[in-house]
């Protein structure tokens, strides 16, 4: 009995054990990798990033006239408000007729909001927004900085319900502040004349809590570019084109059109229009367009790479880019070890010089595979031109009686700019035909310039854009972006719009394109600037003694000349500029007769 | 709904014709229901188990439903609270130091207002609207009202408003409603947290702030929608499955007991040698051996009464035949000496006349006994032809002429005018009548007896009625027993076997036909023959009442109705009225 008791117990224990691991295997939360990808809830929807808006509040009765001056600038901000009706429940009967929302918006920054004092029986007041206005935003989204003084006076009277604005600004007014929440600053993406390349358009999109970013974003590129490319640029989507949606579906981003293009370089355009603008918000992830809901070819989807704007055009981001700069009379051209070499030809030979290539010459470089160097001779009347390869020779194609640094577009065109007189300029644009060996000299139509000295004309990399330095008849400088329009005969520079006013006697003494949307210029006082249209003159760290500068994306090179007058190149780094090119025995320092004028392709 | 071509009905018509469908389907079903066991088994088994998986259900779902909304609270309260701190952290920093808040990387600058850059910062913890928005409100200063992404002010309603600014400062205030967003035309159900900025630590913010998050609960609604969905589909398929499964069971018990019924019917039906398959050693296995003997010992003793009774009826017909031998020499005896009773003195002379008489009623009783014996082996056989049952009842009415005089007893004969043709054996049936007429003249007291002839398309009958004592009731089955009689001292004066009727029922039976009496004390009797015009064919009523015609009238005016019907609807005999009455029996 006993016996079969003791035997009978580890049976029971175990069957307990057995129990007790069975329920632990059964937990409710199970171990291991989970086989479920969930999404991470507070990134969000990448195509619509959170943000903050105002919220529209109707004034109270029992503001003062103050009070009720702040509650319709924060009105006017509110984002979510359709048609602004709490704004305009702050107007009288007879402002509301003048006042429309709808036109240009100024932008200003508050420094005071004056007066407003009122007795108990006053029946109107006065309370005064002072401060800056910092610029304005077009219909079509286009800011333009401005630094002018903001003395608004608006009139108050007293109403049954409180405290009303009968007059003011008659359009919408917003506070910097106002700006960055209720408006997004997007590059939108067109393409050039020859639809070859792509043109940067910064607009700024007002936030609409109806929409998402993405949709409001493509909406706006399907519109056209803004009145700073009018002309200039063109886009791949036809103009009754309309968007359905824009969505995520399995970490793409799925663009809904109501029509598609036809044509395979319409839709490689359109494609590279679509990822470029989308580039910002879609992160990386592909885009695939489609017609009402179907995919793009009927039977097969259209996806786009999410950098297909860069394989589209390859100067949106150009790779493998050398920096050439001048040494000894000669062109050089740095390899991967920061040393320079001398480039093939005539150019790279200082005993071929003809006396065209001074010692301190500004060459420019084209972007051709078959690499050109134009430089201004000495005496600011001729330019030549020397192919990069052994056998290249220096030519003359350019004379002339005071001519500027030349400069190379996209396009194989070598443009300069000749002053026959003070306060004139022509600008000129020389195109090599190929087959009949020749030079093609055309004038381009710049009213803008024909009566001013220009000192300095650079063609940005998207072959659009263009800056040019202008000294007026007080002998100030100013720095002006406008775009190229055509081609050969028919070309024109158009919507020039002054950037950089330099002012107080100060020079401009070179500008490079950083990319197609904002230039930097460097002044006399060797001062480094960084200006685009769409936003005031931005100061950056500078090195002392800069003669010349050239860029490429973020890459910032200029030539120094030390108090010695010794010379080097130097590269903006993140904490500082350091000396770049080095010699044969990997020295960097600044040595007489060392690398001046370094220039990139295009630069 | 009837077509145009159709005859017209009128909605009410219709109607009824509906209910009266509905009834039947209903019956239809309600007999189905409670004469299956597996049905009733099934259906009790479903009931049951919808009740308990409804229970369980709505159980479960209010569970999960509680603890994924506490849930959701739960975290919404922490963040309301996390983003609370901030807020105030925003509202009481001096002017000066907000640019340094500002994070790395972003452009808040100093011109925003301290609740502008809160909300931006609550914007960005808070990440897109799928997880929750923030509305930040000050109504009493001007430009005090914020909120995040694409939160629409109507979601917060007045009675929340008015919760949160009557309530203590830093009191969560949740509140299931509809969110709605800007850009969406649907609301989403969603959870709010309503708050007062508490500013009891920093007297110089204002105390006005409301702070709202508007948590949308649209996933978590997804999540439950799909339990429910899950619930409903799991609980389906188990009342299904327990319905099958005590299908399987109850067939397993309901088979066997199914296949003893039947048995049982066949072995009733007179198949003896019907036996079970017994399989197995459980109940059911140990009914079907139980039945098995049962079946076989009920076998066994029938065949032994079938023996005895074979063995009786045989001795019957034995000593009805072996008595014929010494009686016809006993007759022959007899009739000489009822010959020569002129030359006896008058004792002898009567002992003879007497002797004759009995011998007489001997031989009559001993046919009858062979006659009925035949019927017992089942070697009657009809002698079919095709008669007028008028010729047939006159000749047994003038065979019982002489004895009605003897009883001064007149015939009321009451026969249709043109022929009653059918096919019958008409020495059986004039023996029938004879019988029915003798037991009349017997027991009518003197009165007269009338003898009515009836047909329709399918059938004849002859009733015969008399005035005498009539049956009591029970007593008109009984009439047709061998040797019954009513009063068992009376003697029988006209000298019957006591055989007759019960011959004269066996010969209506070999026709198809009914013999049927009727009686009531003081009333009389009535006997009624009805035959098939075709030989073979079944009978479905008779042409002439049981009931005469007069005692039916009487006692309707009586107001007395008696359970007795028209003879139409009457069968096999078993529906006689009542009767009283002396002896009955010939």
């Amino acid at each position: 009995m006993m016996r079969a008791r003791k035997g009978r117990r580890p049976g029971i224990v175990g069957l307990l054990a057995a129990m007790v691991m069975a329920t632990a295997a059964c937990s409710v939360i199970p171990t291991g990798p989970g086989d479920v990808a969930v999404d991470d809830a507070g990134s969000g929807d990448p195509l619509d990033p959170p943000y903050a808006r105002v919220i529209a509040m109707p004034p109270s009765p029992d503001w003062t006239p103050k009070e009720v001056v702040a509650g319709f600038q924060a009105a006017m901000a509110s984002t979510g408000d359709s048609g602004h009706a709490v704004a305009r429940q702050y107007l009288t009967a007879s402002f509301l007729k003048k006042w429309d929302p709808s036109g240009e918006v100024m932008v200003y920054r508050q420094s005071a909001l004056d007066g407003g004092e009122s007795e108990e029986d006053t029946k109107e007041t006065r309370v005064t927004l002072k401060g800056t206005v910092t610029g304005t935003i077009g219909q079509d989204g286009l800011y333009r900085p401005g630094d002018d003084e903001l003395n608004e006076p608006f009139t108050l009277v007293k109403e049954s319900a409180g405290w009303r604005i009968a007059g003011g600004h008659e359009g919408l007014m917003l506070s910097e502040a106002d700006v960055r929440r209720a408006y997004r600053l997007v590059d939108l993406y067109f393409l050039d004349s020859k639809r070859r390349g792509l043109v940067i358009d910064q607009v700024q999109l007002p936030v609409n809590p109806v929409s998402t970013r993405a949709k409001t974003t493509v909406e706006r590129l399907l519109e056209g570019p803004s009145s700073s490319l009018a002309g200039a640029a063109q886009t791949a989507f036809p103009p009754d084109i309309k968007l359905i949606d824009v969505t995520t579906e399995n970490s793409r981003v799925v663009v809904n059109l109501s029509k598609g293009v036809t044509g395979s370089d319409n839709i490689a355009a359109m494609s590279a229009q679509l990822a470029g603008t989308l580039s910002e918000l879609a992160g990386g992830s592909s885009v695939e367009v489609r017609v009402n809901g179907e995919p793009y070819y009927g039977d097969s989807a259209l996806v786009v790479d999410a950098q297909a704007q860069l394989k589209f055009d390859p100067w949106m981001t150009p790779r493998g880019m050398q920096l050439f700069y001048m040494q000894g009379g000669a062109l050089r051209q740095l390899d991967k070890d920061n040393v320079g070499q001398p480039v093939a030809g005539a150019a790279g030979d200082p005993a071929k010089a003809e006396g065209r290539i001074g010692l301190l010459a500004r060459p420019a470089v084209s972007g051709h595979t078959l690499r050109q160097a134009a430089v201004l001779s000495d005496d600011r009347r001729s330019v030549s031109v020397a192919p990069l390869t052994p056998d290249g020779q220096w030519r003359e194609w350019v004379t002339g009686n005071d001519l500027v640094t030349p400069n190379w577009d996209r396009y194989g065109s070598l443009w300069t700019v000749d002053r026959p007189g003070p306060q004139s300029s022509i600008v000129l644009r020389h195109y090599y035909d190929e087959e009949k060996q020749q030079v093609r000299p055309y004038r381009v139509a710049a009213s803008d310039l024909d009566t001013v000295e220009v000192t300095a004309l650079k063609v940005a990399r998207d072959g659009v854009h263009v800056a040019v330095v202008v000294r007026n008849a007080m002998g100030e400088d100013e720095v002006k972006i406008g775009t190229v329009i055509g081609e050969g005969a028919a070309s024109r520079i158009a919507n020039l719009r002054t950037v950089v006013n330099a002012g107080d006697k100060q020079t401009i003494k070179d500008i490079a394109w950083k990319d197609g949307k904002s230039l930097y210029v460097l002044t006399g006082k060797s001062e480094l600037l960084e200006a685009s249209l769409t936003a005031g003159p931005k100061p950056l760290v500078s090195y002392p003694r800069m003669e010349s500068i050239t860029a490429l994306d973020d890459v910032l090179l200029a030539g120094v000349k030390d108090d010695d007058g010794n010379r080097q190149v130097v590269y903006r780094n993140v904490p500082g500029w350091e000396p770049w090119v080095k010699d044969e025995n990997g020295s960097t320092g600044f040595v007489p007769d060392g690398p001046s004028s370094p220039v990139f392709p295009l630069g | 709904m009837a077509t145009p071509k159709k005859r017209r009905r009128t909605p009410r018509q219709l109607a009824r014709g509906v209910r009266r469908r509905a009834r039947r389907a209903a019956g239809r079903l309600r007999r189905v229901f409670w004469r299956s066991l597996q049905l009733r088994v099934v259906t009790s088994t479903m009931v049951i188990s919808v009740a308990v998986v409804a229970v369980l259900g709505v159980f479960l779902d209010q569970q999960i439903t509680t603890s994924v909304l506490d849930a959701r609270e739960r975290a919404a309260t922490s963040e309301a609270q996390a983003d609370r701190n901030a807020v105030l952290g925003f509202l009481n920093q001096p002017d000066g130091e907000t640019a340094k808040r500002s994070e790395p990387g972003e452009t808040i600058q100093g011109d925003d207002s301290p609740l502008g850059q809160a909300t931006t910062a609550l914007a960005n913890r808070a990440g897109s609207a799928s997880r929750y928005s923030v509305i930040i409100c000050n109504r009493k200063l001007p430009g005090a009202c914020f909120g995040t992404t694409n939160i629409d002010e109507r979601s917060i309603t007045e009675r929340m408003r008015t919760a949160v600014t009557k309530g203590e400062p830093g009191r969560n205030s949740p509140w299931y409603g509809e969110l709605y967003y800007k850009g969406r035309d649907e609301p989403v159900r969603g959870l709010v947290i309503g708050t007062r900025l508490d500013t009891t630590g920093a007297p110089q913010i204002d105390s006005g702030y409301e702070i709202y998050h508007l948590v949308p609960l649209d996933k978590e609604e997804e999540t439950l929608n799909a339990v429910r969905q899950m619930l409903v589909v799991v609980g389906v398929g188990l009342v299904l499955l327990l319905a099958a499964i005590a299908f399987l069971v109850t067939r397993q018990v309901v088979t066997p007991v199914r296949l003893t019924r039947q048995a049982a019917e066949r072995l009733a039906a007179g198949r003896l040698d019907e036996r079970l398959k017994v399989r197995g050693e459980d109940d059911l296995a140990r009914l079907a051996a139980s039945f098995n003997e049962m079946a076989a010992n009920l076998a066994l003793k029938i065949h032994q009464l079938e023996e005895l009774s074979q063995v009786q009826r045989q001795f019957v017909s034995d000593v009805s035949h072996e008595l014929r031998t010494p009686l016809t020499t006993v007759r022959m005896a007899a009739d000489l000496l009822y010959e020569a009773r002129e030359d006896f003195d008058p004792m002898a002379a009567r002992s003879a006349e007497l002797m004759q008489n009995q011998l007489e009623r001997f031989e009559s009783m001993l046919a009858d006994l062979l006659e009925i014996s035949r019927y017992d082996a089942g070697a009657a056989t009809l002698d079919v032809d095709s008669v007028d049952v008028r010729d047939v009842v006159l000749r047994a009415v003038a065979d019982s002429e002489a004895l009605a005089e003897r009883h001064s007893t007149r015939f009321d004969l009451r026969l249709p005018g043109e022929p009653c043709m059918a096919e019958m054996d008409s020495r059986r049936v004039e023996r029938i009548l004879r019988n029915l007429l003798f037991n009349a003249i017997e027991h009518g007291e003197g009165k007269d007896i009338v003898v009515s002839v009836g047909a329709d398309r399918d059938a004849v009958a002859v009733a015969v009625r008399d005035h005498g004592v009539g049956l009591k009731p029970g007593e008109e089955n009984m009439v047709f027993d061998r040797f019954w009689r009513a009063d068992p001292s009376r003697a029988r004066t006209i000298g019957g076997t006591g055989l007759g009727l019960a011959i004269s029922r066996e010969d209506a039976m070999l026709h198809g036909g009914w013999l049927q009496a009727w009686g009531a004390p003081g009333e009389g009797s009535q006997f009624r023959l009805s035959l098939p015009r075709v030989a073979g064919t079944a009978l479905r009523g008779s042409p002439l009442p049981l009931v005469p015609p007069e005692v039916e009238m009487r006692r309707t005016w009586r107001g007395q109705m008696t359970p007795v019907l028209s003879p139409a609807a009457v069968d096999g005999g078993h529906d006689a009225g009542a009767v009283t009455g002396g002896g009955r029996g010939t």
